[in-house]
């Protein structure tokens, strides 16, 4: 059986991967991803958890983080396609209204 | 007492949006005022209930949904919260064209999300409910679609939001990993035996102070909030710097304040939420200084406001705390509603320029405001006044007297800013004529209540004192 620890290791290079993406990328859609890849690096530390303590709870609550990413995609992509429209742009940079 | 009634809050609030949602359908434009009154109906229904409910102590689904005293304290003024909202919000809809339907349902959606996070102790139930309020939060700021400001805070507050809610999530999964438990009791248990997953609980703790830190808009994570409160329609931003940091709040004490009783194991948490207290109530006040649009300037209030909170739960005094949050809705509900007011067809006056001279041409108006901003800023006799007054000296009892003078000398530099409005609607000259719609009965009625409060609240708070050492006496934890 594989170590819970690797399984951990793995969810926080992914989540830090998200994390470091969503600063790096200048891109709606792109920032949008490395906030879902963070969502699963949860999810995989839940389902590590629920393994190595023999628990069926971890892997109950995925399934409810799968459906609230689910749920926010939807809201999400609505929201940067009514941006894409007004602005003809999803860069970011280019959204600066407000400042200061 | 495991019963079906504990649900009644938040079943009532969701029929509501149900509804609203169905009848917008069928009734015409110039109509949708009806639905506001339906909305408001249900909610007088929803407090009804948690007055009755006060010291019943129901709960349902094996304890995860429990309505203890506190619990209906926080529905109860939440309630209230939407309540003035929607008061505030009848004309504004109508002038600033946004009028939508789906307002009101959405309204309701995140105040039934609300009520689930303050009625459950367990982590993933808070996490769902703080999902529905943040989903439906994020359609509300950009609720006025053809509005670019609108549609930029709606992105901000979606990419942010969502980005701290992943945080909030590994954070749950290391506590699940550390203590076998998402139930908040147990989890604190876990934490104070000192496992042999220290780290790892600690990590998940830290993990979870950065995703309420980010929704109740403390200082390294508060980035999104002046340019969302700017955006947004504004009652939705009064709604925004009131309900989610209430509930926030009343999540971090469950949290925090016991675990805080085990001071040992609780040290460097105690530090980084001290660190964290001490920035935000600089840094929010200092930058307030410099903005020139009242909703800016409200935002940056708001955020110097969370730090004043976090005080409270550094102080481990849950009474002060709820006693701020009560002042806190009333003032901040009412100094929005007083912008809402210098509003006509299509624009809103919300630069400092503006302000000139509306106290005299405006002298209810500007009298009003003028009694929030005086509590936002702390003075007698006012609500803001004694609610500061506790928290602090909740934690001169605690010992924390640094925290406290920095806490003092932030909000001396807070009265400068609240007090440049006044100046400005009293000791300026118009050189330019602000003409508002007056004809705005609703709204009338929100200032109203909001000046009430926050009169009750500094000058006979002793009935509310009363009812809230009610709710902390019958702590569940």
């Amino acid at each position: 059986m594989i170590p819970l620890n690797y399984f951990l290791v793995l969810s926080i290079i992914l989540f830090a991967l998200g994390a470091i993406a969503f600063f790096v990328k200048r891109d709606l859609i792109t920032q949008f991803m490395a906030i879902e890849i963070m969502f699963n690096a949860a999810n995989l530390a839940f389902l590590a958890f629920a393994k190595s303590a023999g628990s069926l709870d971890g892997q109950i609550i995925v399934f409810f983080v799968i459906t609230v990413a689910a749920a926010e995609a939807a809201v999400g992509l609505a929201i940067i396609l009514l941006i894409f429209r007004q602005k003809k742009t999803i860069k970011s940079e280019d959204i600066k209204l407000m400042k200061g | 007492m495991n019963t079906i009634y504990a649900l009644f809050p938040v079943l009532i609030i969701v029929a509501a949006s149900l509804l609203v949602m169905i009848l917008e359908v069928f009734l015409k434009r110039e109509d949708r005022s009806y639905l506001a009154y339906i909305s408001l109906l249900f909610l007088i229904a929803a407090a009804a209930g948690c007055v009755k409910f006060w010291d019943k102590g129901y709960s349902y689904f094996d304890g995860n949904l429990s309505l203890s005293n506190l619990s209906l304290f926080f529905c109860f003024i939440l309630i209230i919260a939407t309540f003035l909202v929607i008061l505030i919000s009848m004309k504004y809809l109508t002038l600033q064209n946004a009028n939508y339907g789906e307002y009101y349902v959405l309204l309701l959606f995140a105040l039934s999300g609300m009520i689930i996070m303050v009625s459950s102790s367990d982590l993933i139930v808070i996490f769902l409910g703080l999902e529905v309020l943040s989903l439906s939060s994020y359609a509300l700021a950009g609720l006025r679609r053809e509005d670019e400001k609108s549609n930029e805070a709606a992105v901000k507050y979606f990419l942010l939001g969502s980005f701290a809610s992943a945080f909030l999530v590994f954070g749950i999964a290391f506590l699940y990993g550390a203590t076998q438990a998402t139930a908040i009791p147990s989890i604190v248990e876990g934490l104070q035996s000192g496992s042999s997953f220290g780290t790892l609980g600690l990590v998940g703790l830290g993990l979870v102070v950065i995703g309420f830190g980010f929704k109740v808009a403390v200082v390294p994570f508060h980035m999104w909030t002046p340019d969302v409160y700017q955006g947004a329609p504004t009652p939705i931003t009064a709604f925004f710097s009131v309900g989610p940091k209430a509930v926030g709040f009343a999540v971090l004490l469950r949290i925090f304040i016991p675990y805080f009783k085990d001071a040992l194991e609780s040290q460097l948490m105690f530090g980084l939420l001290w660190i964290i207290a001490a920035i935000t109530m600089i840094a929010g006040n200092l930058i307030a200084l410099r903005q020139t649009n009242v909703k800016r300037i409200l935002a940056y209030s708001s955020i110097a406001h969370a730090g004043y909170l976090m005080v409270a739960i550094l102080a481990q005094d849950t009474q002060s705390l709820v006693f701020y949050l009560t002042a806190y809705l009333f003032m901040n509900i009412g100094a929005f509603a007083a912008v809402i007011a210098l509003g006509k067809k299509d624009h809103e006056y919300l630069e400092l320029e503006d302000y000139k001279g509306i106290g005299f041409r405006y002298p209810w108006i500007g009298a009003t405001f003028a009694v929030f901003l005086i509590s936002l800023a702390g003075f007698p006799p006012t609500g803001g006044f004694l609610a500061k007054f506790y928290v602090f000296s909740a934690a001169v009892r605690q010992g924390l007297v640094s925290l406290v003078i920095i806490g003092v000398l932030a909000s001396l530099v807070s009265v400068f800013y609240y007090l440049r409005i006044i100046i400005y609607m009293y000791m300026k000259e118009p050189s330019y004529d602000v003409e508002i719609n007056i004809d705005n009965p609703s709204l009338f009625l929100a200032l109203f209540l909001c000046l009430y409060g926050v009169l009750q609240l500094g000058i006979f708070p002793g009935n509310i004192l009363v009812l809230i050492s009610q709710a902390v006496a019958a702590l569940p934890f």
